[in-house]
């Protein structure tokens, strides 16, 4: 059996889907899972502006239940992503990966600035469109190996075309969006880290994921 | 007879197929400029990707299928609503199925109760689907505004349903006939709900 | 210059869908010119059709609370599999007994190899999908009642 992350540590078993933790995926899961703590103890912070010309600052003040939905999506996207992190199914894999998607648009989108709601709307599209070759990939895997299982994928030369892979890569690319980190600048504007936070390091997580799992087949 | 001796020469066949129509609606994608039509393009493009998992051709592919369609229609969902407010066309009146006959006659309640019912009994997915659109249908006709707090606590409930239902099968599954009623209820009510709210969402009637 | 370029085009959000689109059209050619692919002949839950059945293409076999095999991956994991795939409710078991139309809409009813796949077997699958489903109607209702109260 090929063993890109580790000897699995122990199994979580759900029918035909094995939850399975490698001392790799072991890491994965416990960053996602602090930083889902941190966001479900810290408070947000407030944005500050500068006023131009005079010695002046005002606070941008985030009501309470814009708070409470962007605390709530930051939690979801945490939990998805640990999901992500331990999966040993490809399909289950690509669920995860376009609901960490969905949740990172959320946390986007709950920003009342119509700037903001421009880009999320963009980057919604963008995790959209990720289903597509996601999906697709999930769907060849299957087709051609006879199994969706990672273990059983892993174990034996088993021919995956490189194209299922590509898409696969392809896909997780749309949903992280991570080589766009140039335009999520422009969603830092919006106030209220941490939970902008959590949309870069849940596409982090699921791109060093998405390594492991083309790796692995 | 195997099904899926035929399929082997097919399968390559279909995957040009499938992946022709994608590539046209991702170079569409490409050039399109307006918003409203990238989200209907995607839509599209998305088809092309349920035709790919049901080239499996198994048992399975039919299985997939569900999931996939549903992740795209979720996020369909949500699309829209950021364009509406991004575009600032909430505060636009909606016109209601002004029929003066079904605002006052009983007829929409008999067909709705028709349509519940009959859901009910179909239960699942496809009940759910029948069920919900008799709601939606009730609530074109009589121009609903009430408050909808109690058809979400429904469908969180359901979604506990489900998960709880999930467990069963996981862990005692000597349940199981309980765990398959708790699943089959539970979607019932989930579609039902998500769908009736979403033809509640519409906005102040004009 | 030229990642100066790039990084340019990359930071109007506008440019990301037809730029990620462009990738998507340039993989779906590769996809193509890689072709064709082989089956896999050894499938989980291949399908069967049974010619006269009247649950025909859903047909896998046995009557209701009797246990039948079926392909999954792990076995061992789901030792009750099979049983969901037999069951027919009372009123889905009569009209089978009257109809032959009965296995277009055995999907609508509980019991069956889907229900067998989507809850049982696969069931994890199935709770993440609504879970979507979940998230996406709690982004649309928030944004909605937000402009509502406004």
């Amino acid at each position: 059996m090929n063993e890109i992350g580790g000897t699995p540590l122990f199994f979580l078993e759900f029918g035909d889907i094995v939850v399975y933790f490698t001392p790799f995926t072991l890491t994965l899961f416990l960053l996602a899972l602090v930083f889902t703590v941190f966001v479900l103890i810290s408070r947000p912070e407030r944005q500050i502006d500068i006023a131009f010309g005079a010695d002046a600052f005002y606070a941008k003040v985030i009501s309470l239940p814009e708070l409470r939905f962007r605390r709530f999506m930051s939690i979801a996207c945490g939990l998805a992503c640990m999901g992500a992190m331990v999966t040993g199914d490809v399909f289950d894999f690509t669920l995860l990966v376009s609901l960490v998607g969905i949740c990172n648009v959320g946390i986007v989108a709950a920003v009342k600035s119509r700037h903001v709601q421009n880009a999320a709307y963009q980057y919604g599209l963008v995790a959209l469109a990720g289903t597509v070759p996601l999906f697709s990939a999930a769907a060849m895997v299957a087709a051609t190996t006879g199994t969706l299982s990672m273990i059983e994928l892993a174990k034996d030369a088993v021919a995956i075309p490189l194209a299922a892979r590509a898409l696969l890569v392809l896909g997780v690319m749309g949903e992280g969006m991570a080589p766009f980190y140039a335009a999520k600048a422009e969603m830092f504007r919006a106030p209220g880290a941490p939970y902008v936070i959590m949309c870069s390091l849940s596409s982090l997580l699921i791109f060093l994921r998405v390594a492991e799992v083309i790796l692995l087949l | 007879m195997m099904w899926t001796a035929a399929l082997w020469n097919e399968y390559s066949v279909g995957l040009v197929i499938a992946f022709t129509c994608a590539l046209t609606g991702f170079a569409a994608l490409t050039i399109e400029r307006d918003d409203l039509h990238k989200l209907l393009l995607i839509d599209l493009v998305e088809t092309a990707s349920l035709a790919v998992v049901a080239l499996i051709g198994t048992d399975l592919a039919e299985a997939l299928i569900l999931p996939g369609l549903v992740v795209g229609i979720a996020e369909l969902l949500a699309l829209s609503q950021i364009y509406l407010t991004k575009e600032e066309l909430q505060h636009y009146k909606v016109k209601r199925l002004n029929i003066e006959v079904m605002m006052i006659s009983p007829a929409p309640i008999i067909i709705s109760t028709i349509l519940v019912m009959y859901g009910i009994i179909l239960s699942g997915f496809t009940g759910g689907g029948v069920a919900g659109l008799g709601i939606v249908f009730y609530f074109m006709s009589r121009s609903f505004t009430g408050n909808f707090h109690v058809l979400e606590i429904a469908s969180g409930i359901s979604w506990a349903l489900w998960v709880a239902s999930f467990f069963v099968f996981m862990f005692l599954p000597e349940w199981w006939y309980l765990a398959l009623m708790g699943a089959a209820v539970g979607i019932l009510l989930k579609v039902i709900t998500k769908m009736s709210l979403v033809g509640a969402m519409w906005g102040e009637p004009e | 210059m030229i990642i100066q370029k790039i990084s340019r085009i990359l930071s109007n959000f506008d440019n990301i869908l037809p730029v990620f689109a462009a990738a998507c059209a340039v993989m779906s050619i590769i996809t193509l010119l890689t072709l064709p692919f082989v089956y896999s002949e050894n499938q989980l839950y291949p399908k069967q059709i049974v010619p006269g059945s009247s649950l025909n293409p859903y047909d896998r076999g046995g009557p209701p609370f009797t246990q039948v095999e079926i392909q999954s991956q792990y076995p061992g994991n789901s030792p009750t599999a099979g049983y969901v795939t037999t069951y027919l409710t009372p009123f889905s078991l009569f009209l089978s007994q009257q109809t032959l139309y009965m296995g277009t809409t055995i999907v609508a009813h509980p019991g069956g190899i889907l229900d067998e796949i989507l809850y049982n077997t696969r069931g994890l699958d199935t709770v993440f999908e609504p879970t979507i489903l979940f998230i996406a109607f709690a982004i649309a209702a928030y944004i909605f009642r937000r402009e509502e109260h406004k």
